[in-house]
């Protein structure tokens, strides 16, 4: 319990020297415990402070919000193709689960062909044609396993490990445990993020590494992020504003001299002004070439906002941001799954086979992890929450018991298939990630060991994995 | 219990037939449970092995891991169990302990090597211990124990010693101290203090001026600054009684509640909307919201404040009134984040039962008696005994029920008996509604007459292309007008008025001991528990009647408790001073923090109980301590010894939290509008309901698209607070500023400083429009110098100085036309309206 709100002075330099040192950037400071533990608040920063040797140094994760089918784009079964349509006994124990929809249990065989791709024969459905030329780049885990089969929660856990609560998510975990390349960009860029914000919050972690949630403008002078601009006061107005604050907030400070907090919002300030200037350039979408642009479906009807999504992504990459989440609605199919998948999958294709392939071409790949990943899975039977469709006009119910994770660049084996399920697609067989699992494996990638990166909070240390976690080796190239 | 395959193992009968359940999570794990086929199983060659089994292995499990991991102490901690070998074969909730021949991948060693989960918790074993144990994993893990072993010592968490932890004593607030400058204090609290900084060697700094003073204690007691008027008033009150008067009348005016209401809500995880999945409204939290403002209005005493709202339904009453809020007030413990899309109806209750534990920890005993859910806790003398003690009395409270709808539960909803005023009002709202419907209803029937006309024309021959055209153009619209003639008539029936409801819960029919539920796991159970109260800070336990839950015990119990005296002190101590006495507010645990001042922290304790629990009475009495009007200048000397002020040579600053920053640019710019409570979401809009179709697989949801006329003009805490997406627009200011996540518990916010709040201040149009307000009231006085004055003294509740005056008015030119409403903007963004220092 050392978070105290100090009101410490700096020996030697003052507090904003030392925050500028630190490079901890745009993300603004945490009041709490950030004079007394510089260091422990921006994180470990650099390599030599590092657990192992990073394979990555930043993140992508891509997620598709609202649990794509496995059943249907990955990891076809053939007992479920063969039993099409034919009432099954319940694979599920029980097991004290409402159901709904699900009064018998239908298998249902994928809405379209899945085939082998590329030297690798990893399945990847006929509706993703453009990742499936990826296919030998890719690492596709089969049997990833999380604890809760409702979107909230499990939307929660596979942000910060745990089901309730506002624990720190994976980006503020990232952004604390290896800190910033950019000392005027956040660490942790969210781009249309979930509506909850503890998916991106820094939960008890200090608040500089919380996700900074961007827009994807779609018109000309359309901001990226909220507030950044004030289009109706001309800019020297807003300049001579500013001025005119800071002058009245350092002439507070010198009368009541050293306050830690009030030295906070005057940095703050000055950084927020530095992003104006920043920011716009890095979403700033026109230098890039025609060629670049429809490799993301930029411009190609429904893949157009993932695209610029997927663009912005790679580029704050490269401006040094660690951990950037793009999110893509939309896969959460209880109902005519065949007519509502491929308009999915046509909005997510290009784009993420744009961003593999351009990070590829670039040489960014080797050290940028790409993560991609519903919440959950869906059932290999069918769901009809009419009660009256044919199963032509079925969808699939959540499955947290196994689903797929696409990980793809710094320090993934690609070309792999990791894990099975049973012939239901069910219960994993082999190869079982839980999500504490893949949290510990994308620390190990990036250099942090999950057992290592901890923060103190209501008089414990607080990791991203809890007690749990083990780093799954197999998949680690 | 299930078909689940579940291993069951029976203990050792010793006080009676004990069933110890382990390893079971989620069927998930099953895989892990299949026996390895591993090179333990016996042979009769392992003579020797066993021998040297039993001679050195097995010891080190006894003594320091059968405590908590063995059938015969009724433990299965993590649902591991050490005293078999299918005990680590099957392993506990993280898979099996052991794997034989790779040390570095068992559990159990990386366990006692302290990486990943901690063991034994307490200290880690001695090298060799832990080199024995990598010898016989790396040699193939032989076990020949077939049953479970039979241990004597029993285990469990050291109660005496834990008793002695400063939380857990008897008040102790010694003798008054003496003091050298014996003029210096005002109240004994004064004494306290300035005692502590003598004896190490501080003098308290100077005392603050007026207008600082006024400022503080507005913004402490109502979330609002003075008005104009108001430090005018003040700053001339020549009287001795002058801040007595302040005081008085800010304890009096209903800003108080409104204030102070809302740091109660933290600690409740309060919103408008049941849990986070979908947008469903709890229709009737603002009875809640509602009941706290009086609650603090009124100055109810803590102790029935704890009553309330642990048992207010099971309290007698005297009147309809006083019924209601007994029942209002159990929504305490229905509106946090209750997961009502679980599908496992048992692990929802159990989930809210914890939550409720959780919940009852924080806010009266600041323990975090969670963590015992699954295990003793870990620092604190809090066995999971404890923890299944008082979770059983919850375990017999209903708290939530299975709807119609899909997999969907919802909070109880309680019936609240009427006054007669309340029921004429229903009578006249009732004959409204009835027109209303009415008056729908026949719109209704003529739109469908359109309609059927229209269509009847449409499918006639003789119609021309163009005339085609234009009837299906009239059809689609008279087809649009009723189906939205159907919204309304659908929403209209679903919102009929009824009698007053609210959010809460009684008794279950049967309430009975619960069994502890190894991991959470309900259908994974292990002993039936007693409920009853922490034993730590408890030498008896309470008698249950039959067929109750506990709760009214309970909350006697709590509601006479020192250590809830010390916990709600020192939270109101913290609001005034900015840290508390002990500053992990809600954590008295032992790495918790320590009082800095501990016989001032029982003295106010003390005195709160004694002058029943009344809270105004100690807030009065702390804001006219002269600790509490301290300047708060740094001094170095000072700032040297004690940089963290921990001993109050001076007071602290505080950054102004969401609502006191929007609540004073509401006010300052002259458009806060009064509130006298009510529903935060306007469900009576129907383009703000969804979902009410009966059929519907999800419970009917809100939208935040209108507002009642002037409603973004109320104080922050009337806005609905929302969980799954970002605060509704009126209320943005929460996004940006710290606002407490309506998931948690919080009896003390975070401060941030990131530059999304500098971007919001500057940048927001909401901040444009009190700057333009403010600029606009402004105006009405026309001498510029006046207008400086005023700005000042209605912004910063002081007078401009002439540097000040000169800057502005130099600022006020360079900006030209809209520069009073630039100079507004710069000051509500400058830090010294965001601060009460």
């Amino acid at each position: 319990m050392t978070r105290n709100t100090v009101l410490r002075p700096i020996p030697q330099m003052t507090r904003r020297q030392a925050l500028r040192s630190a490079a901890c950037g745009f993300g603004g400071l945490a009041l709490n415990g950030i004079v007394a533990d510089a260091c422990r608040a921006v994180g470990l920063q650099a390599d030599s402070a590092l657990h192992f040797p990073p394979r990555a140094r930043r993140m992508i994760f891509v997620f598709l919000a609202g649990g794509p089918s496995q059943a249907d784009l990955f990891a076809p079964k053939s007992y479920i193709t063969k039993k099409h349509g034919e009432a099954i006994d319940s694979p599920l124990a029980d097991d004290g689960q409402v159901r709904v929809g699900v009064t018998h249990f239908l298998p249902m065989k994928p809405v379209a062909p899945v085939r082998p791709r590329g030297q690798s024969g990893t399945m990847i459905s006929d509706l993703l044609p453009n990742l499936a030329s990826l296919a030998d780049d890719l690492c596709l885990l089969k049997a990833v396993v999380a604890d809760n089969k409702a979107h909230a929660p499990a939307t929660l856990q596979f942000h910060t490990g745990h089901v309730a609560e506002a624990r720190p998510s994976m980006g503020a975990w990232l952004s604390y445990g290896l800190g910033t390349q950019n000392a005027n960009l956040p660490s942790f860029i969210t781009i249309r993020p979930p509506a909850d914000g503890r998916t991106y919050g820094a939960g008890f972690l200090p608040a500089m590494h919380q996700g900074t949630p961007l827009n994807v403008p779609q018109k000309p002078g359309e901001a990226a992020i909220t507030n950044l601009n004030d289009d109706d006061t001309p800019s020297d107005v807003q300049r001579r504003r500013l001025d005119f604050i800071q002058r009245n907030n350092e002439r507070l400070l010198d009368r009541v001299t050293a306050d830690v907090q009030m030295e906070g919002i005057i940095e703050s300030f000055e950084l927020a002004f530095r992003m104006q200037a920043e920011a716009p350039r890095l979403v700033d979408l026109a230098g890039e070439t025609q060629a670049t642009r429809e490799m993301y479906g930029i411009g190609q009807g429904s893949s157009d906002v993932n695209g610029r999504a997927c663009l912005m992504a790679r580029r704050l990459c490269e401006a040094g941001v660690r951990f950037v989440q793009v999110t893509m609605d939309g896969w959460d199919h209880h109902g005519d799954i065949a007519s509502a998948l491929p308009n999915s999958c046509a909005q997510a294709d290009r784009p993420i086979a744009g961003l593999l392939r351009d990070l590829k071409q670039r040489g960014l790949l080797d050290d940028t992890l790409v993560m991609v990943s519903g919440e959950f899975g869906r059932t290999y039977w069918s769901q009809d929450l009419t009660g009256t469709n044919p199963i032509e006009k079925h969808g699939r119910e959540h499955q947290q018991e196994s689903f797929c994770t696409l990980l793809a660049g710094g320090g993934v084996r690609n070309g792999i298939s990791y894990g099975e399920t049973d012939d239901l697609g069910y219960q994993p067989v082999e190869g079982r990630v839980h999500l504490h699992d893949l949290h510990a494996t994308v620390l190990h990638l990036l250099g942090i060991d999950h057992e290592r990166l901890t923060y103190p909070h209501h008089g414990r240390e607080f990791r991203l994995t809890d007690v749990f976690g083990r780093v799954v080796h197999d998949i680690i190239a | 219990m299930t078909d689940e395959p579940i291993a069951r193992v029976n203990s050792q009968p010793q006080t009676g037939p004990v069933v110890v359940v382990w390893a079971v999570l989620a069927v998930a794990a099953l895989h892990l449970f299949v026996p390895l086929a591993d090179a333990s199983d016996v042979t009769p060659e392992d003579d020797a092995a066993t021998t040297g089994f039993y001679d050195q292995v097995e010891p080190i499990f006894a003594r320091y891991c059968y405590e908590c991991h063995s059938h015969a102490s009724q433990q299965a901690e993590g649902g591991l169990v050490l005293d078999s070998r299918r005990g680590w074969q099957a392993g506990g909730t993280s898979g099996a302990a052991v794997s034989p021949g790779h040390p570095d991948e068992s559990l159990l060693i990386k366990a006692i090597r302290h990486l990943g989960p901690e063991m034994p918790p307490d200290a880690k074993l001695p090298d060799e211990v832990v080199r024995r144990l990598e010898r016989w994993v790396s040699e193939g893990a032989f076990d020949p124990r077939e049953s479970p072993a039979e241990v004597t010592d029993a285990g469990g968490i050291d109660l005496e010693a834990g008793r002695r932890h400063w939380a857990f004593q008897p008040l102790n607030r010694g003798d008054l101290p003496d003091v050298e400058s014996v003029n210096w204090p005002r109240t004994p609290i004064d004494r306290y203090i300035v005692a502590k900084l003598e004896a190490n060697g501080l003098r308290p700094v100077a005392d603050a001026d007026r207008h600082t003073w006024l400022r503080r204690v507005s913004f402490d007691l109502t979330g609002l600054p003075p008005t104009v008027d108001e430090v005018r008033d003040f700053v001339t009150d020549d009287s001795p009684a002058a801040r007595e008067k302040v005081v008085d009348r800010l304890l009096a005016s209903r800003a108080f509640g409104e204030r102070w209401a809302r740091h109660w809500l933290d600690l409740v995880g309060y919103a408008d909307q049941v849990g986070t999945s979908n947008n469903v409204f709890a229709q009737h939290a603002w009875r809640y919201r509602d009941y706290v403002i009086d609650a603090f209005n009124s100055d109810k005493p803590f102790d029935r404040f704890i009553r309330e709202q642990v048992s207010g339904d099971l309290l007698p009453e005297e009147n309809a009134e006083q019924r209601a809020a007994n029942l209002i007030a159990t929504g305490f413990l229905v509106l946090g984040d209750v997961e009502i899309v679980e599908a496992d109806k048992e692990k929802l209750r159990v989930d809210v039962v914890d939550q409720q534990v959780t919940k009852v920890g924080r806010a009266f005993l600041g323990m975090t008696l969670e963590c015992a859910r699954c295990h003793d806790h870990k620092f604190d003398p809090i066995g999971q005994r404890d923890y299944y003690a008082m979770a059983g009395i919850f375990h017999g409270t209903s708290s939530t029920f299975k709807t119609d709808r899909g997999v969907w539960s919802d909070v109880n909803v309680l019936e609240l008996p009427e006054t007669d005023e309340q029921r004429a009002e229903r009578a006249v709202r009732e004959r409204q509604h009835a027109e209303e419907l009415a008056t729908a209803e026949s719109e209704r029937e003529q739109a469908q007459a359109e309609l059927d006309e229209l269509n009847k024309r449409l499918d006639e021959a003789d119609v021309s292309d163009a005339e085609r055209d234009d009837l299906t153009k009239r059809r689609d619209d008279a087809a649009g007008h009723v189906s939205e003639l159907d919204k309304v008539i659908q929403h209209a029936k679903f919102f009929a008025p009824t009698t007053p409801k609210a959010h809460g819960v009684r008794d279950v029919d049967a309430p009975a001991d619960m069994r502890i539920t190894i991991r959470g796991n309900p259908r994974a159970l292990g002993d039936t528990v007693p409920r009853g109260v922490l034993r730590v800070c408890s030498t008896t336990q309470p008698v249950i009647p039959a067929g109750e839950s506990g709760r009214r015990e309970l909350a006697d119990w709590l509601a006479q408790h020192p250590l809830t005296a010390r916990v709600t002190v020192n939270r109101i101590w913290q609001k005034l001073f900015g840290e508390g006495l002990v500053r992990s507010v809600d954590y008295f645990g032992l790495p918790g923090e320590h009082p800095t001042h501990p016989q001032l922290l029982d003295h106010l304790a003390a005195e709160f109980m004694r002058t029943g629990w009344s809270q105004k009475r100690l807030i009065r009495t702390l804001v006219l301590s002269r600790t509490y009007g301290l300047g708060s200048e740094f001094d170095e000397r000072a700032g040297a010894i004690d940089p963290d002020n921990r001993l109050l040579w001076r007071m602290n600053r505080v950054r102004l939290d969401a609502e006191a920053l929007r609540d004073a640019m509401l006010a300052v710019s002259g458009q806060l509008r009064a509130s006298s409570g009510g529903p935060a979401i306007p469900l009576e809009y129907p383009e703000n309901v969804g979902g009410l179709d009966p059929k519907d697989v999800n419970p009917p949801s809100f939208g935040l698209r209108k507002w009642r006329p002037g409603q973004e003009l109320e104080r922050t805490i009337y806005l609905p607070v929302i969980r799954h997406a970002a605060q509704p627009e009126p209320a943005a200011v929460r996004n940006v500023f710290d606002f407490s996540q309506p998931s948690q518990f919080v009896g003390k916010r975070d401060v941030t400083a990131v530059p999304t709040q500098a971007l919001f201040l500057m940048n927001s149009p909401v901040i444009k429009r009190y700057a333009q307000a403010l600029a606009e009231r402004l105006s009405e006085e026309d001498d510029p110098t006046q207008r400086l004055e005023l700005l000042w003294l209605a912004l910063l509740n002081r007078p401009i100085s002439e540097t000040e005056r000169f800057e502005a008015s130099e600022f006020l030119q360079s900006c030209g036309e809209g520069g009073w409403t630039e100079l507004c903007h710069a000051l509500l963004a400058s830090n010294e309206f965001l601060m009460r220092i």
